[in-house]
């Protein structure tokens, strides 16, 4: 009997008008997201290596490492970032880098084009969340009302034909009919990325996947409440109401709503108030040190070289001492801030999980590993470079970068013993140390996103039974 | 699923004392009770409002007696509405069907929703064919179907279902001539395959045509019932207007206002 | 006729079952967003005055003028309670010094990336997306519920023009939509009013517009509804096509219309432009150094004893560095503006294809418009870019005339005295150091946007919106010419 109503919910959802229309907007959707996601790749990716190479290019002049006191490394592109954006284009992807101290960022995407921010970009994740959703509530909100409207319930039910397998065979059916055909086009959208030259690796094809399960997931979540709704209300203009309705507070305003509400009950100090307090130690630090350079003193012979060779060690040991001072001040006080900033963003997750569609971002940005700890996972790999960097230069040059001082050897004179005019050798930045952006490892990015995910799998099933029971009392005349 | 066997000595839809009083307080059957054996045409004459369809739903157990039964071959429809309901088929007023689909494919569902798991398409074309629909229509989508085709439609499945009674909510209403004179005459067919029909109509004409037994009901109520013997020679539409205003007259007291029309 | 016509369609919209529980849901939205806007706004001023508190704070603790710094931090407005456009997209603050040109950093989206992952709602959100589905939905089956309900062949028994019909159709639908979507959208203002944000005339005037702006997309989605509902014969089918028009014109053609222009139009990236200037800047240092050892070698020379050398000639040689260190620094300044200008130059071409492109969807003409009257618009960048290297040109000017005044330079002196038993060692880095006075310093005046400003480019896309209707209206005259009343 089950088979019966599934196969005739099929077979009803594919033949029709409505099916036709949004599986063919659907698709195009579909496709276009995934060209678009591909070629916004190759064009982050060529920016990227422009990037690179000019910051490279930039530093072939140099004659002396002294000269190299900063470098810009760049957050590469992410595997599934352009399909899955998340806070990629929002976060500063440049870090400068010095040998010691603060790593400031800057650049993100948006705020270098501003044009992109104001409509923001397609990428599947939109097409799911907003599109697909919508799409899942207009194939749903006549499931039962509709029927009832057309007299095939009645009809149905002069059989013996219990309720419990009719509204099972209907959410198994077109659960079924939609996220199957729903499948094909995304196939089809998959095999536009290797056609557009993306290559990726056999962990984020499985990440990939699972975005897209995720998806569907979600559509499922959609498709079960619309149809949920449909078995509370009699007619199928009220059922597309309020389902409606529903959508539009899950999908803008619960978010929204709870960040807001979160930021207001979690204090987080303000960017400004940290760079305030550090610029402030910055300037005493600044004093101290040129106090302390007051208490330089010579040992030993007074050989200039030697001399120099002390006076850096000595500078570079003024430079360790005060950048230690401002480590402590500026670990204590992001320390602080990333513990509240943590309370926050829990809180306004946990609130704004009562909408599906949150579920939906947190787990896909995870899995393609564009959510927020992409902006920590930045500031680490920056601060390990920093310290290769500081190593290399310390190795180089004898003193780290990055101090209030820098001291120029000069090689015509000054020294005292002029060599031979001998022509300066550029710098071979080959031998920089390399930043090591390794992306998420596939536990990295699947664990948090196993979180999400249940939920999503929860509301299907809450939605699912609520149906089922709401149905039970559906009065079928 | 397996069909029970039939007591066919029992009658084959039974309404005792059957009483429905909804929600808000409007009594839409007072203690009916009728009977219809198989072989036998039962019409239920009434306006809108008598209580006609409340007493089909209550057999198809699409809402529960307030008190009484109504029974199928025995089986109380609220009990056990599964068993019941595979005796019974159903044909509503406005069959709708679904329109995406063809007549072929609307039938196979229904079909298979019977029970009938494993008929051929030769079969379904048959019972298409036996409703009077054309085999060039059997593949035409529903949607663009007179609403005389989809009658055709709605009976081919109550027929396909091969039930022992079969339920008919206002049929006709709303037929051309023809289509009503070909309804009639398939009607006539399958009484005589021993198919129990209830139906509801408030078609006068059409009910002295094929009715064995009319039954005239008002709020609620039976307020005549005769066998087609002895309708035989009456004007059914003048007794029905006369039952209709001593009803009206004795709203508290109808078994008075039947026995009334008896007397005039 | 025609009033009566009308009046039926406004009953029928207003009596309908659908509309107490959407005016309820539009009132809670609009309110909603307003107050939200409100709350940002007010902590958006917070957050300014507190970083203005510090910069000066930031300020005074400084003690050379010649390495002289600060921060220009952009201002709030109050016009972003309603639209807050790019406003958390754009760096919120510049560094301002002799050393670097205006480059806003730091949004607010890429400090507190939650903000990002679940933007802000504000007002334009609600009408773009919410009241536009809201007046699709009322129109959808304007016509073909007619039809369908049979009533449509009862109206034209009478004698009825099918003008009059489509106008009072439009009219009764408008008038049953515009009036009660008015009522939230004025106490939202009320709220505004009473919330106590300084609200000048001008602001009005611009909150004005606003409303203006919003209610003719609003009347666009109502009569594209009528439209619609005149192409198909069944109301399951023109709800459908009205939604995926809806998608394709809210959500899809604004997009990808940037999206397009954006692949369309090459520019660089900005870190590839640094990268340049890096170069340049690094070769130019490497220059400076060069000469500087050169003076220093001929100084020396001229001295002709060995390393020492008078401390008069020392403070002379730093005088030298300093000045070429400033002209070092405005060569690499004026190369930096240049390049950053010329990539300006052609992000300009990018932005103007990309807002050309998206127009085609009077939703996103509606945004580009109202983040224009707002002033919250694309331009905010280039203003505030263009405003703070003016203030830092002020800046810079009068830091090197203070300094000339006070004699503090940017390079320190080292004097070492070195005998094979002791030594001595100093450090300075101004002959005579004393605390800044900054009382003359100019302060950055964050630049308004003038009301004539923000309605220009507006008007573009009043008129755009306007076309729109009227060759949707026009639309739906043709089809309903034609179309089969049975």
């Amino acid at each position: 009997m089950l088979g019966i109503i599934v196969e005739k919910e099929i077979r009803d959802l594919l033949g029709s008008t409505k099916f036709a229309i949004t599986f063919a907007a659907c698709a195009v959707l579909v496709l276009l997201a995934f060209y678009v996601g591909a070629a916004r790749h190759n064009l982050h990716q060529a920016r990227y290596e422009a990037s690179q190479t000019e910051n490279l290019r930039s530093m072939k002049g140099i004659s002396d490492w002294q000269e190299l006191d900063e470098i810009r490394i760049f957050l590469p592109p992410q595997p599934l970032e352009s399909l899955v954006s998340g806070v990629s284009n929002d976060i500063n992807r440049t870090a400068i880098v010095r040998g010691r101290g603060d790593i400031p960022t800057e650049d993100s995407r948006y705020n270098e084009d501003p044009v992109f921010a104001i409509f923001r970009f397609i990428d599947l994740e939109f097409i799911f969340k907003v599109v697909l959703s919508l799409f899942a509530i207009l194939l749903g909100y006549d499931a039962i009302s509709g029927e009832k409207e057309r007299g095939t319930l009645r009809l149905s039910f002069a059989n013996s034909l219990p309720r419990r397998t009719y509204i099972a065979g209907k959410l198994i059916g077109a659960f079924l009919g939609l996220t199957v055909s729903l499948m094909v086009t995304i196939a089809l959208g998959i095999l536009i990325l290797p056609l557009m030259g993306i290559v990726l690796s056999g962990q984020e094809w499985i990440k990939l996947i699972l975005v897209i399960i995720t998806g569907l997931l979600y559509f499922g979540v959609f498709l079960t409440l619309s149809i949920f709704i449909s078995s509370l209300t009699y007619r199928s203009a009220n059922s597309f109401l309020i389902s409606l309705a529903v959508w539009v507070m899950c999908i803008y305003i619960i978010p929204g709503v709870s960040v807001l509400m979160a930021a207001r009950s979690v204090e987080v100090p303000s960017s400004d108030e940290i760079a305030y307090k550090k610029s402030t130690l910055g300037i005493q630090l600044a004093e101290e040190f040129d106090e302390g350079m007051n208490h330089f003193a010579v040992k030993g012979s007074a050989d200039p070289e030697e001399l120099m060779s002390q006076l850096n060690s000595y500078i570079d040991s003024l430079n360790d001492v005060r950048d230690m001072k401002m480590q402590s001040l500026s670990s204590r006080l992001n320390e602080d801030r990333s513990n509240r900033r943590q309370t926050q963003e829990n809180l306004a997750f946990n609130l704004a999980r009562i909408s599906p569609a949150t579920s939906l971002s947190l787990a896909t940005s995870h899995l393609a590993g564009t959510s927020l700890t992409l902006k920590n996972r930045f500031a680490d790999q920056s601060r390990e470079y920093q310290r290769a960097f500081g190593e290399f230069m310390l190795e180089k040059t004898g003193m780290n970068t990055g101090g209030m001082i820098k001291l120029r050897t000069s090689k015509s004179c000054g020294g005292g013993d002029d060599k031979e005019d001998e022509e300066p050798q550029p710098i071979n930045t080959e031998e920089l140390p390399k930043p090591m952006m390794s992306s998420f490892t596939f536990a990295e990015s699947v664990n948090p996103a196993l979180t999400d995910i249940a939920i999503l799998i929860i509301y299907n099933f809450v939605f699912f039974a609520g149906a089922f029971i709401a149905f039970l009392r559906y009065d079928l005349r | 699923m397996t069909k029970d066997l039939i007591d066919n000595t029992l009658p084959a839809l039974e309404a005792t004392n059957l009483t429905k009083k909804y929600e808000d307080g409007v009594l839409a059957l007072d203690k009916v009770s009728f009977s219809v054996n198989r072989g036998e045409i039962f019409v239920m004459l009434g306006g809108n409002g008598a209580g006609k369809t409340t007493a089909i739903n209550i057999f198809l157990n699409f809402i529960e007696p307030t008190s009484g039964e109504a029974k199928i071959n025995g089986i109380v429809s609220h009990r056990e509405p599964l068993r019941a309901k595979q005796h019974i088929a159903f044909v509503s007023e406005n069959v709708m069907l679904y329109p995406n689909f063809t007549a072929l494919q609307n039938l196979d569902f229904f079909a298979r929703l019977g029970g009938k798991q494993d008929l051929t398409r030769d079969e379904l074309q048959a019972v298409l064919l036996r409703v009077g629909l054309q085999e060039e229509v059997h593949h035409k989508r529903l949607k663009g179907f007179s609403k005389g085709m989809r009658q055709k439609c709605g009976i081919a499945i109550a027929i396909v279902k091969d039930a022992s009674a079969i339920l008919l909510d206002e049929p006709t209403s709303g037929l051309d001539p023809k289509a009503g004179r070909d309804f009639v005459e398939l009607l006539k067919t399958l009484r005589d395959e021993n198919k129990a029909i209830l139906m509801s109509t408030h078609d006068i004409f059409r009910a002295r045509e094929i009715a064995d037994t009319v039954a005239i009901m008002d709020r609620g109520k039976i307020i005549m019932q005769q066998a087609a013997g002895e309708l035989a020679g009456k004007d059914l539409e003048n007794l029905y207007m006369q039952y209709m205003a001593g009803s009206n007259n004795h709203t508290t007291n109808t078994t008075g206002g039947v026995n009334a029309g008896h007397n005039s | 006729m025609l009033p009566t016509l009308i009046n039926k369609e406004l009953k029928a919209v207003i009596l309908s079952p659908k509309f107490t529980g959407t005016f309820i849901v539009c009132t809670i939205l609009i309110l909603l967003s307003i107050y939200a806007g409100l709350t940002e706004y007010k902590e958006s001023v917070r957050r300014y005055d507190a970083a203005s508190q510090l910069v000066s704070q930031e300020l005074q603790h400084q003690t050379t003028w010649a390495r002289l710094h600060t921060k220009a931090y952009r201002a709030p407005d109050p016009m972003q309670i309603f639209v807050s456009g790019l406003e958390y997209d754009i760096g919120r603050w510049s560094p301002v010094s002799s050393q670097s040109t205006a480059k806003l950093k730091n949004s607010v989206y890429s400090d507190d990336s939650i903000y990002a992952l679940f933007r802000v709602v504000d007002f334009t959100f609600i009408v773009q997306f919410v009241l536009t589905l809201f007046a699709i939905l009322f129109t959808y089956n304007a016509v073909c519920g007619e039809r369908e309900d049979g009533t449509l062949r009862l109206v034209f028994s009478s004698p009825v023009s099918r003008a009059q019909y489509l106008i009072a159709k439009c009219a009764g639908a408008w008038l049953g939509l515009v009036v009660p979507i008015s009522i939230p959208i004025l106490l939202g203002m009320l709220l505004v009013l009473l919330s106590g944000v300084p609200i000048t005339a001008d602001h009005w005037l611009r909150i004005g517009l606003l409303t203006g702006i919003s209610l003719l997309l609003f009347t666009f989605f109502i009569v594209l509804g009528v439209f619609i509902s005149l192409l198909t014969r069944r109301t399951s089918l023109s709800l459908m096509v009205a939604l995926v028009v809806w998608v394709l014109f809210a959500l899809i053609i604004p997009r990808a219309g940037v999206m397009f222009a954006g692949n369309m139009v090459d520019v660089p990236s900005v870190a590839e432009i640094e990268g340049q200037i890096n170069g340049y800047s690094k070769d130019r240092w490497e220059e400076f150094y060069l000469g500087m050892e050169d003076r220093f070698a001929k100084m020396h020379g001229s001295e002709g004893e060995g390393i020492e050398m008078s401390e008069e000639k020392m403070w002379e040689l730093m005088q030298a560095e300093d000045s070429l260190r400033k002209f070092v620094t405005e060569e690499i300044n004026r190369y930096d503006l240049r390049l950053r200008e010329d990539l300006r130059q052609r992000k300009n071409r990018q932005e103007k294809l990309a807002l050309t492109l998206a127009r085609l969807s009077p939703a996103s003409s509606y945004q580009i418009g109202a983040m224009s009257l707002a002033g919250t618009s694309l331009d905010v960048k280039t203003r505030y870019e263009e405003s703070i290297n003016e203030y830092r040109n002020q800046f810079v000017k009068y830091a090197d005339q203070m300094q000339a005044e006070t004699g503090d330079l940017a390079g320190r002196m080292i004097s070492m005295e070195v005998s094979d038993s002791s030594s001595n060692f100093t450090m300075s880095s101004s002959r005579d150091k004393k605390a800044l006075d900054l009382s003359g310093l100019p302060r950055f005046d964050p630049p308004r946007v003038g009301l004539a400003d923000a309605m220009a480019p507006a008007v573009t896309d009043f008129g755009i919106l306007a076309i729109y209707i009227i060759l949707t209206f026009m639309g739906a005259f043709i089809a309903f010419l034609r179309y089969d009343l049975r």
